[in-house]
């Protein structure tokens, strides 16, 4: 029991900082960014090639992967979201699905639909405490998760772009005539989104295999994480990351009978996690930590 | 002409009636074509029907209501569940797959509707996401439901095989003169009072939870009713090809492509985007999804509102390119 806690808990690290991203996005831009797993697969890919080619560690490619992912988000929130970004959510929400499709189909294309991995020295390495098993990996993980969202939150809050983006999605018109840039606010926080992304894939890339479409359920887990948290909010994507990495373990522990059947919960894990999620969201519609901040 | 056809009842919120006209005519043309016996046209064009329906199911209540679903796979699995279960049980019979699936969506969307609709905006879509999920994942895990491994579906011999596209036109059919329907009726002014303001259509009257599950359920029906059809014809279901993704994306796609909130977009929609989709697999076999992707990114930039919208077009090309920028930022 105390055992699938902390997986959960180690799990829920990755997870609050692939919500973390996307949750920015849909809060600030309104935009359902259904290319945001495509992003961390990019992430994972970005780490798996300086690991092989330059043996370079997954943990110091941490910022190489963010830089280059931003600069992916940035341009593509700048030249061509851009052009719809004021339109109903869905348009917005087809076109990120064309662009998930985009990448997903290239990146099938230049390292093929293999699974790829990569195997660091402390790779399998774990210790006990208490009888419970923590691979170091995943420790070291939770750690950088929450290092990262720690400093993302004072950047929102003390940076002068920090300010401007949160003014922006309180407030479009107000924070025009401010003097903020909304188009270039956008696009930083797209940036922001793709980066983060990326660097969740460098962080799943050290504990899991990868492939082109390795994105999807990290995507449906981003959701579910929002839901918990609430839209826009780097904490409540911190606490929904946990307490969905938690369910999920807890899920997957489950032993029961149905129609007399015996059924183990491994295989029942997003059908249980998003029980409760369906709870959760008809008791508190607006997430766990209430309103979203942004 | 188009005054005619609004003089007809063809306008308002069904959208452009030129357009209504023409994909009402493009229906009625579907019907010859299992005369070309060509199994392979056939079994295109049955896809394509089966989107449509698929699509006008989504569209009463993504389009009309304006409750975006990300869940609307779940009904025709479902409905393809149906008439697998049937079939086990020595029942082969069309009407009486097409009819459980019908009872069977309609009361699982009202029960679930009456939570779930409840939920707005955003929510509305992550929960009924899960949904289709977590029924994919309980049937699988269901023996009595033949598993991830699926059951065997009866079907006609190969002779007969027209018999499912004709009754997937029929569903095809049914589900776009049902949305005509819808909106020449109440309800469909309801849905579109929702749509536009929730709080103000309350304020008048409208009992909006009544409606919006009464919308939800019509599309359930109609996915059902396509599943239904779709798993004689197929021949056997299983979890992953009843609740797949792209039966959950495209409807949803063509749409969006055809355009939403109109009578005649989710046919139009499907009909180019299967038609293409089939095209691509066809002859540019290891990058058709790059292309697909690519045409869905073009479409969204370029026709934002959808194609009906530009039937009604006043201005030309002139007006066009000034709706290109029309939602920067």
């Amino acid at each position: 029991m105390t055992q699938y806690v902390v997986n959960g808990i180690l799990a829920g690290g990755v997870l609050a900082i692939v919500a973390v991203g996307f949750s920015l996005v849909w809060g600030i831009m309104n935009i359902i960014n259904l290319a945001h797993g495509a992003f961390v697969m990019l992430g994972a890919y970005v780490t798996y090639e300086l690991f092989t080619l330059l043996h370079l560690d997954p943990f110091l490619s941490l910022p190489i992967s963010f830089v280059l992912l931003f600069a992916l988000g940035y341009a593509l929130q700048r030249w061509v979201i851009n052009w719809v970004v004021r339109a109903p959510i869905l348009t917005t929400f087809l076109l990120t699905f064309g662009l998930s499709m985009l990448l997903v189909n290239i990146a099938l294309i230049v390292w093929t639909g293999d699974r790829r991995g990569v195997e660091t020295w402390y790779s399998g390495a774990n210790f006990t405490l208490g009888g419970v098993t923590v691979p170091w990996v995943k420790l070291l993980t939770l750690i950088a998760a929450l290092v990262i969202t720690g400093v993302l939150q004072l950047w929102l809050s003390h940076s002068k772009t920090g300010r401007a983006i949160r003014a922006t999605a309180m407030d479009i018109g107000a924070a025009q005539l401010s003097g903020v840039r909304v188009a270039q606010i956008y696009a930083i926080v797209f940036g922001l989104g793709a980066g983060l992304a990326g660097v969740a894939g460098t962080l799943i890339a050290l504990s899991s295999s990868i492939s082109p479409n390795m994105g999807d359920p990290y995507l449906i887990s981003a959701f579910a994480v929002c839901v918990l948290g609430g839209l826009g909010s780097v904490q409540g994507a911190l606490v929904g990351g946990i307490v969905y990495g938690v369910i999920q373990a807890l899920a997957t522990s489950w032993q029961g009978t149905i129609a007399g059947q015996q059924i183990s919960g491994s295989g029942l894990s997003d059908a249980i996690a998003f029980v409760v999620l369906l709870l959760v969201l008809i008791v508190r519609p607006t997430g766990l930590l209430g309103r979203a901040t942004a | 002409m188009t005054g005619l056809l609004r003089g007809l009842g063809l306008g308002g919120i069904t959208g452009n009636p030129v357009a209504l006209a023409l994909a009402m005519v493009l229906m009625a043309l579907l019907l010859v074509v299992p005369a070309a016996h060509n199994d392979y046209l056939t079994l295109v064009f049955r896809n394509i029907l089966m989107y449509a329906a698929m699509a006008y199911g989504w569209n009463l209540i993504g389009g009309y209501t304006g409750y975006v679903s990300f869940g609307n796979v779940t009904f025709f699995g479902l409905g393809a569940y149906c008439a697998a279960l049937l079939s086990t049980h020595g029942v082969d019979n069309l009407l009486a797959d097409v009819g459980l699936a019908i009872v069977v969506n309609a009361v699982f969307a009202a029960l679930l509707g009456w939570v779930v609709l409840r939920l707005r905006g955003p929510y509305f879509g992550i929960a009924t996401l899960g949904i289709g999920v977590a029924v994919a994942e309980i049937i699988a895990n269901l023996d009595a439901l033949g598993g991830s491994s699926g059951l065997a579906v009866h079907q006609v011999d190969e002779s007969h095989f027209w018999i499912y596209y004709y009754a997937m036109w029929l569903v095809a059919a049914a589900a776009l003169l049902g949305t005509l329907a819808v909106t020449r009726s109440k309800l469909g002014y309801a849905l579109v009072a929702i749509r536009e303001n929730e709080d103000a259509a309350a304020a008048l009257g409208i009992a909006a939870t009544r409606y919006k599950v009464t919308a939800w359920a019509l599309g359930a029906m109609m996915a059902g009713a396509a599943g239904a059809v779709f798993a004689p014809a197929n021949g056997f279901v299983d979890p992953s090809i009843s609740f797949s993704p792209d039966s959950n994306v495209f409807p949803i796609v063509m749409t969006i492509l055809g355009g939403i909130g109109t009578v005649a977009g989710p046919f139009i929609g499907a009909l180019l985007l299967a038609g293409v989709n089939e095209l691509l697999q066809r002859y540019i076999v290891n990058a058709h999804t790059l292309f697909f992707g690519a045409m869905i990114v073009l479409v969204v930039l370029l026709l934002p509102r959808g194609l009906v919208w530009l039937f009604g077009l006043r201005g030309g090309v002139r007006a066009w390119l000034r709706s290109l920028t029309a939602y920067r930022a």
